[in-house]
Formats: C-alpha cells, structure tokens, sequence
C-alpha cells in the first residue's frame, strides 16, 4: 500500500514553487509518477508531501526560441515521440523514446522526471547529453540554466536541490551536418531496463572532416556519461573505419561497469565498443 | 535444407455439430467486458484484512519471536504464531494419490517454528480492520534470528557433509530406470556423444496474484473463494486447521492463469485459520513481490546425456543423470522428477537404456509443479541432444530423430506400450516445412538460425494415483442443459470444452448450456487442473453423463416417434427422425414427457482412469500413463553475434491433439504455451544468489512481451486417437515443452556453438563464441568407441 501524504495540486508554476519551498525538504512534485509511485510503495521514499505538478501549463509544450528547442519537463514521452519538431530537429530523442518502457508508462512518464531520478539506466539522458542540452531549474530564487552533463551526478544524485523544479530542458538547434543515432541494449525488446544505452551525434563539414563529436554512454557508470577522449580522438579527422575503431575503444575504456542481474561488465564494456562503432558508421554515412 | 510434410495416414473423423468448431467460448464475453468476478474481486461486510510475515533469512533459527507489538496496535485482531498452531503441516501430497511412500518431516510447516528455510517462509499471520493496519503490523513483530550454515546448490548439497535441510540427508527422492542391457547397447555404438544441460528457476508469472477470502458460516464451515487449480485441497487444509473435511468449504473462481503455481496450497490455510480465529471474514491478496516470494518455482535440473549412436543415427543405449533442485521443502518435487526420469530420452525407441535422478533439498525457493512438470526440463536436454548426435555424425537433424522416433505399438522408457498416433515425422515435417527458407541475414554481424524440438507429454495423471473425475449433466424442462463438474478453469478453455462436449452430445447450441464449475462442496469432484488431464478426464465424465442423459431422452422419445432410438438423433435443441426431420420435437416437449414419466432427466458419472500398481522402483518397468501426446516446434533466430542478443523471426507449433473441441481455444494454448517456452528460452530466470531471490518484481524478472515475440503459427492434427472424448489427446502442457530446445537448437544453429544452460542470454552468446574461437577452453562433446564400446 502507498504510505499516508499529503497531495496539494497547485494552479500555477509560481504556486509549485511555493508549496516545494515551504515544505522542503519533505515535499517531491509528482508529475507522471512512473517512479515515484513505485518507490513510494516499495518505501524507497516516504515524503510528506507530494506537490502534483502534472497540470502546469507552464511546464507543457515543445518549441523553437533563439536557435534552441526548447521542452517543457512535464512533456510526455510518448508526446516527445509524436512530437514533429523532434522528429524535425532530434530525432535520436524520438530513438530513445521509441524503446522506453511500454505504451502505457510512455504516456505518464515525463522528461523531467527522466533526468531528475538519475537513474545511470535512464533512455533520455543519452540523446540529451548528445544535444548539448541544459536543464532549466526553478525555485522561488528564480531559474537557473545546468548543462546536463552538470547536472548528471550519481547514482541517482543530481545537481538539483531542495524545492528546485526542473521546468525545462533545451538544446541549440543541430546544425544542417549533424546527424546523431541511438541504440539500447535490453534483455528484451519492450520494458526492460537497459543493459546499456549508447548515443552519438556527429557534424562533418562537407569534405568529411568531424568538426564536432559526442558520445553518450548510459548504464555504464553510476551517471550517463560522456566518453570525452573517444570525442576528442575524432576531431579534425575523417570518419574512417580506423578512426571509428579507435573511437570506439576508447569510449570502452572511459567505462566503468559493473556485473549486476542483467549483464555482466566485461559484457556491457565489450558491447559499449561496438555500439559505439556501429553507431558512428551509421552517422558517418548519413551525415554526408 | 528444404523439408517436405509427411503424408498423414488416413484418418475420418465424423463431422461434428458443435465439437471440432471455434466457437465463441462461454467464458469470453466475461473476460473482453470486464464483468467476470475473479477471487482478489470479493469483499465482504466487516471484512479483515491479513498479511503474512516472511522470514529473510534462507537458513537460520529463529532466536527470538515476539509479536505482542503487532498485536497491541489498535486495529490489529488477530496475529497468529506456530505457537498457535500446533504441529500444523502443509501436507503437500497430490490429492487422491495412493501410491508413493511418503518422506517423514518433508513437508513445509504452515508457519515456520524454530526454524526457517528458506527466505519468503511464512513465520506469522496478522488480521486487521485495515490493509493499512495489518502492513504496519508487520513492521512491528520482532524476530532475531541466528543464521545458520545454509546450502544452495543441488550438487552441493549431496556432498558429504553439506548442511542438512531435512534429517537424515538432502536426497528427497530418487528414481531409476532399466531398461534392456545398456553395456552390451553402448557395445554396439559406433560414437558416444556425451553432454550436460542446465536449466533455470523459473516463476509462473500468472497475471493474477494469489487471493482469497474466507468466512466461517452458520454450520462452522470455513468457506474459502479462492483461485486454484487444486479444489480437493479442502482435505488438507482441513486437517491442517483441525476441523473435520466437511468443515472446509472450497469456492473456486476463474483463474488468471495457474501454470502449476496454484497446484500447491497457496494462501487457503492462511485465511481458513484467521478466519476460524476471528469468526470474521479475512481477504489475503499477494502482491506481485509477495507472490514471486510465495510460490513454488520451475525445478532447476542438471541432465548429462551419454548416447550411443550407429553412424545411421539409431541411439544403441542411453544413459541419462538428471538432479533436481527441490528447495527447502518437498512438495512435489519427487513426482516431478518422476515425470522428467520417464520422459528423460524422449519420444525415441531406446531399447537400452539407464536413468538415474535424484532431487536435492536445499535453502532456495521451494519447487514444484509448473506446465511440464519435468518433462519440459527433460526435453530441454534430450532434443538438444539430439542435435548435437546429428552434428558429430554429419546428419541432419530431422534425419537422426526420424530414425529412432516412437512408433505406435512401439514401448517408451518404462515399457509402456504407446497405443494412440504417433505423428512424430509428420508434425516435425509440418512445422519444419512452414519455418520456411531462412531469412536472409541483414548484416556480417547477424546469424540466422533454424531449429525444431520433437517431444512426447503424457496426459493425464500418473495411472496409479487411481484417478477420477464426476460431472453432472441435466436437461431443464425449457430444453436448456446444466453441467455441474468441479473443475477449475485456469484460462484455458478447461469450462467451455465440457460445455461444446455437452452441446454435442445433447444436441443443443453453446449458449443453451450453463456449467456450475470449482466447488468443494456443491459441484461433483472432478480432480485437479493439472497434468493435462481436465479435458481428458471431465471431457469424459460429461461425454458420458450427457451421453445417459441423451440415452433415455431417446427412449422416451422413440416411443412417441414409434422409431427405435438409434433412428433418431438430436440437434438444434430438437429430437427428430433421422429419415424423416420433419417428425420432430423440440427438446422442451420431451422434457416434459420424461418429467411426467419420472424418468430421469439428469446423470451424474464417474469417470475413471486406468489404474495401475506402482512400479519395481528397480527399474520402472510398467505402464504410468494414460496416453501422450506427440509434436513438434519450430523456430528461427536472428542472433547479433557482437552484442549477443537474440530475435525470434518465426515460429511454429504442430500438434496432434487427437481431437480439437474447440480449434480456436487450441491455437491459443499453442501459441500461449509456446511464448512460455520461448521466454524459458530467452530470458525467464529466477536468480537466486545465497538463498535470496535477485529478481523479485516483474522488473527484474522478465517475461517476453508481444514485442519479443512473432506470431506463433499453430498447425494443429488430428488422428483421433486419443483417449479422451472424441479421441482428444491433451495439449495444455504439450504446447510449452518443445519451444524452448527449438530455440536452443535454432541458435546453436546460428552460432555453430551450443550455449548448454537457459535463459540464453546475451552474455553467454558472446562467453559460447569466445569459447568457439578458442578463447577459453571447450566442454566435452563426443569421441570414437572402440568395439568394445569404451571410449578411445
């Protein structure tokens, strides 16, 4: 059973943030509740309060503003993947969206509650980390803008603090020659929780030569990482088979697995590097 | 390689009015609109609420227990120790067996006293006025425990010196067939392949968590609505609760699957005690985490096959050891070793043969019945055996299975004569023929593979359980029929098929019959719902008691047509003159003539299985079983040999299920059993480390979905040779066993290399390559005999 809280559903963003305040650290919004609801029956959490933030206008809606897209945290994910202009401008979300979880928990699960379980095995940080995104973090102090790769601590820690709201998460618009890709490896093909998640993203200039890179491993390492030296090996280079192995081996190596009930690390290390190497050929003929 | 269907001999079967169509079944309306009442559905007026404290531990003794907490907070009614319960045991034999001489102090305590054995034992019961109450009435008993030395491994545990779960050693039960002379068979051998095959826990994972509630009525009867498989259980829980059999009333409901997990006593006796201590209705309901800590599991089983083959295929003589893990209490884990020793060579002619099992106890999850019941397992191994013969001697696998195939009149491990169809070759061509040519790969890196599993699957109980089963079938006076048969229907189709049987025979539509079904007290015994055996054995006993009925609605009514009765015959809710239809009545006319006669208008019939004496248990020589079932499935893989996953792109089951009472309700226990299979296969695995379950939610513990799966295409035969009611074979059990070896067998036809242990998970597919490319060392496989049979 779910233990006793108090459930307030405030009108406005502003009222959200006042409720989170007042009763902080004891009040968790609640938004699709995808994995606050289960912790709260397996009494992983017992918070006093639960602030319903699911309603608020202010965290709805998916747009373009100042060569950025920009997504409101209670945005769904099953909306993140009909929405056209991620399918215009980020695609590898749409991936990632595609494969998480299943129909029914799609349509409660949001963004923000995504990012701020800080899950290692979460699906949207991978694609995100690969955007460049930042998350936008309110409280009654006002906003404050965190790249993702910042606000991804630990094992479920994050940069977010007490009464703070993730109200937004955005991205610079990809240039014209990027491409990006995504791929998870489960123990099935719907609802299971990833034995790896791997994203990249690439921008050639029109000789082939990489001007930018990002690798995003997730469920590799207490956080989704970035493999920064397989990014950085890539740089000024083009994308031959010889430099994609490299690459690939080299986010390999910024692993740090662990064996649990789903895979083992040597599996999840070995299988990194070929993902990484797949994805990379895939992006590296679509990006031309 | 192309295969072709085999030819099916000839074979006529009557065309049918109800029997054989794929009518919509009498409980489908329920289900699609929500409206069927299932037993976690039930509330009652001043209605307690109870919950079951667990122990943690998987070996220890319990120091210190102290509920006087719990029982102090308000809203709590009722906590109940072993303390309260003197020696109360859970006596998990099958019901109505007659046979086998039990092991003394093997069967599970109903809460646990001194000591615990295994993490999820129940320890004390709480009643409260609230669900909110009694779960924070677990959080206050106090328990210390002293762990003690535990064993978690069926090998282990029959060392020397491994702790002991039960005195006076962990071995629960050993069987052994011999059969023929194996020396001078394995003498005659020209190769000897030799291999060891591992298989997982694995939980049920019904849809519907065990639930129940129970109340005690104005006679002192316990009235239990509860989901199982097992109505006749009222016995055991009466004496476990102490109050004569009378007292213990059983209402069944519809299950949402049992797959063997609510065979055993789930949480009746649980709720038959709060209740008789309460004089209060109780509700228990499991949660999903509770309810994979609760019930049986899947036996784990180790299978070494030694086999010696002719370069032509024939198998010359088998040795086969099998071990079994049986947790820490008994249940049926000696039956179902049983079954996986009969079955262990499967559905081949093997005239020398030597089986040896043996089940294990120890400090993991306790194991029992699960669809297949050991003889899953022992397909697992011998098909994949079967293919590995045919890789050592450069044959294909079809090829080597068509030479040793059972044939009718031919005996299987225990000498048992097999008298029904045999279409081993002509379900196998079927399903191998509708695989197709395989799918192209879609890159260097992506395998396909093809691969098929044959089997045989008794159905029907173990002949020397005497088993039996009641059905009353009776014509109302409006011409509309009632069944009363106390069967459980587990999802299956179990009800609907009494109803068509009964519609046949009685000449009626399907909506003119209504079954009273699943209870105790109210509706005759017709036995469990396991072991295949509902339509087989309540098919039969309605088959006969419609067919009384209908017997003296013809005599009564060949004097009024002045025909004699086989002249006439009935259909369409009227009796008429088969020569002449338009001389008819309608059934409610003749009704009323019987019923103005006082002639009877109802039957109630006992049908009985064979019966048996048990076996020498020297050698196991005998018949055990009513009859088998024969068929086969096939699939094809794609596997990514760089991250080691594995796709199923098709597959196929081919059954005879003799007679098909309802086709569509047979497709869907082909394709439902399969899935089981296929999840077996690929993922299912309880992983228990130390005793302690690793994956206790359904997040962790993974079934496929619809996206892991393709369409199962079922083909369905019939050879009308079986021995249930219009020569239906079974096919509940039959349909899981043979998916999971085709997919094992489909992807060491991928790979080139066998992964011998399920779930076939991505880490092993990438750990068996490494092994092929020599990266590590490689397993045993086959060698050249000599002529005296010794391995060179």
């Amino acid at each position: 059973m779910l233990p006793e809280f108090n459930l307030l559903t405030p009108q406005t963003l502003a009222e959200a943030l006042d409720m989170l305040a007042e009763s902080a650290p004891d009040a968790v919004p609640l938004a699709g509740g995808t994995n606050l609801i289960v912790d709260l029956r397996d009494r992983r959490q017992c918070p006093a309060v639960l602030v319903n933030v699911a309603e608020l206008a202010e965290l709805r809606g998916i747009r373009q503003e100042n060569g950025h897209v920009v997504m409101g945290g209670g945005t769904t994910i099953a909306e993140m993947l009909n929405d056209p202009l991620i399918a215009q401008h980020a695609p590898v979300l749409q991936d990632a969206a595609r494969i998480f979880a299943n129909p029914l928990v799609r349509h409660r699960a949001t963004v923000a509650g995504n990012l701020v379980y800080g899950s290692p095995a979460a699906n949207t940080p991978p694609p995100l980390l690969v955007l460049d995104a930042e998350v936008e973090l309110a409280s009654q102090a006002g906003v404050r803008r965190v790249p993702l790769d910042d606000f991804l601590v630990g094992v479920r820690e994050t940069a977010c603090r007490p009464a703070e709201l993730l109200t937004a998460v955005r991205w610079p618009t990809p240039a014209q020659h990027s491409a990006a890709a995504f791929r998870k490896v489960g123990l099935r093909k719907s609802d299971a929780i990833a034995v790896l998640n791997v994203a990249v993203r690439v921008t050639q200039r029109a000789d082939g030569v990489c001007e930018q890179t990002r690798i995003a491993l997730g469920s590799v390492a207490p956080r989704v990482i970035r493999a920064r030296a397989a990014e950085e090996s890539l740089l000024g280079q083009p994308l031959t088979e010889t430099a994609i192995a490299e690459a690939a081996r080299l986010a390999a190596e910024a692993t740090r697995c662990i064996s649990d009930i789903r895979g083992s690390a040597d599996y999840r290390r070995r299988v990194t590097e070929v993902l990484v190497r797949r994805l990379l050929t895939q992006v590296a003929g679509e990006v031309k | 390689m192309k295969y072709t269907a085999k030819p099916l001999p000839k074979v006529e079967l009557p065309e049918l009015r109800q029997v054989g169509k794929p009518l919509r079944r009498v409980d489908a309306l329920g289900k699609t609109t929500g409206t069927t009442v299932y037993s976690g559905d039930f509330t009652m007026p001043n209605m307690l609420h109870a919950k079951v404290f667990r122990s943690r531990e998987p070996s220890a003794r319990i120091k210190r227990l102290d509920v006087s907490r719990a029982r102090a907070l308000p809203g709590v009614v009722c906590v109940l120790t072993a303390a309260d319960l003197p020696d109360a045991r859970l006596v998990t034999d099958m019901p109505g067996q007659t046979g086998q001489k039990r092991r003394a102090g093997s069967d599970a305590p109903v809460l646990a006293s001194d000591v615990v054995r295994f993490a999820g034992e129940p320890i004390a019961l709480i009643a409260a006025e609230t669900l909110a109450v009694a779960e924070q009435a677990l959080d206050l008993v106090e328990i210390e425990y002293e762990p003690l030395p535990g064993v978690f491994d069926p090998l282990a545990a029959l060392q020397p010196g491994a702790p002991v779960v039960h005195e006076p050693d962990n071995v629960v039960a050993r069987w052994k067939i011999r059969k023929g002379d194996v020396k001078a068979g394995f003498a005659v051998a020209d190769v000897v392949v030799e291999n060891t095959f591992r298989v997982p826990f694995i939980d049920h994972a019904y849809i519907e968590p065990e639930s129940g509630v129970a109340w005690m009525d104005g006679q002192d009867v316990i009235n239990i609505r509860v989901c199982t498989q097992v109505v006749e259980h009222f016995r055991s829980i009466a004496r476990a609760v102490g109050v004569p059999h009378n007292k213990i009333h059983i209402q069944g409901t519809l299950l949402g699957g049992g797959f063997g997990g609510k065979e055993d006593i789930t949480v009746e006796i649980f709720l038959a005690l709060l209740a008789k201590h309460t004089r209060r209705p109780v509700r228990l309901e499991y949660t999903r985490e509770e309810s994979i800590l609760a019930h049986s599991k899947r036996h784990p089983f180790i299978i070494t096959h030694r086999t010696g083959v002719k370069r032509n295929g024939r198998i010359t003589a088998a040795e086969i050891k099998m071990v079994s893990d049986s947790g820490a209490y008994l249940y049926l884990s000696p039956y179902v070793l049983l079954y996986a020793t009969i079955a262990a060579s499967g559905p081949y002619r093997v005239d020398h043969l030597k089986v040896d099992s043996v089940s294990a106890a120890t400090n993991n999850p306790f194991t029992s019945a699960f669809r297949g019941f050991g003889a899953a397992q022992a397909a697992v191994a011998y098909e994949q055996q079967m293919d590995e013969i045919a890789k050592v001697l450069g044959l294909d696998p079809l090829e080597v299975r068509c030479v040793n195939y059972l044939k009718t009149g031919d005996r299987n491990a225990t000498g048992q004569e097999i008298k029904s169809a045999v279409w081993l070759e002509e379900a196998a061509t079927r399903a191998l023929e509708a695989l197709g040519e395989k799918t192209p790969a879609p890159s260097d890196a992506v395998k396909i593979g093809q691969g098929f599993a044959s089997y045989l699957q008794s159905y029907g109980r173990i002949t020397w359980f005497h088993d039996t089963s009641r059905a009353w079938v009776g014509l109302e006076l409006d011409g509309s029929v009632v069944i009363r048969c106390g069967v459980p229907d587990l999802g299956a189709g179990q009800i609907n098929s009494l109803c068509q049987i009964a519609a046949e025979v009685l000449g009626v539509g399907l909506d003119d019959v209504t079954i009273y079904s699943t209870d105790s007290a109210l509706t005759p015994l017709a036995g469990t719902t396991t072991a295949t055996r509902q339509l087989y054995m309540s098919g039969n006993a309605v088959f006969h008691a419609a067919g009384a009925v209908r017997e003296s609605l013809l005599e009564r009514a060949s004097k009024h047509f002045e025909e004699p009765p086989d002249g006439l015959d009935l259909a369409e809710g009227r009796v008429f003159v088969k020569d002449d239809p338009e001389q008819s009545l309608p059934l409610s006319e003749l009704a009323a003539m019987c019923a103005a006669g006082g002639l009877p208008l109802a039957n109630l019939y006992l049908f009985k299985a064979p019966f048996t004496s048990t076996l020498d248990p020297e050698g196991l020589q005998g018949d055990v079983f009513p009859d088998f079932t024969f068929g086969a499935h096939a699939v094809e893989v794609a596997v990514d040999t760089e991250t080691g996953e594995i796709t199923l792109l098709k597959s196929v089951g081919c059954h005879d299920v003799g007679r098909a009472i309802n086709p569509a309700a047979v497709v869907g226990q082909i394709q439902g059993g399969s899935a089981q299979g296929l999840g077996y296969a690929l993922m299912e695995e309880v992983i228990v480390e130390e005793g302690i379950i690793r994956t206790p939610s359904l997040a962790e513990y993974l079934i496929p979905t619809a996206m892991d799966l393709p369409v199962t295409q079922a083909i369905i035969l019939e050879s009308g040779s079986g021995v249930g009611p219009f020569g239906a074979k079974g096919i509940g059990e039959p349909s899981l066993t043979p998916a999971a070896p085709a997919v094992a067998n489909a992807v060491a036809d991928a790979l080139g290399v066998r992964i011998p242990d399920l779930p076939l998970t991505p880490d092993k597919v990438l750990a068996a390559l490494d092994r092929a490319a020599g990266r590590e060392a490689v397993g045993a496989a086959a060698c050249e005999t000599d002529d005296d049979g010794s391995e060179a």
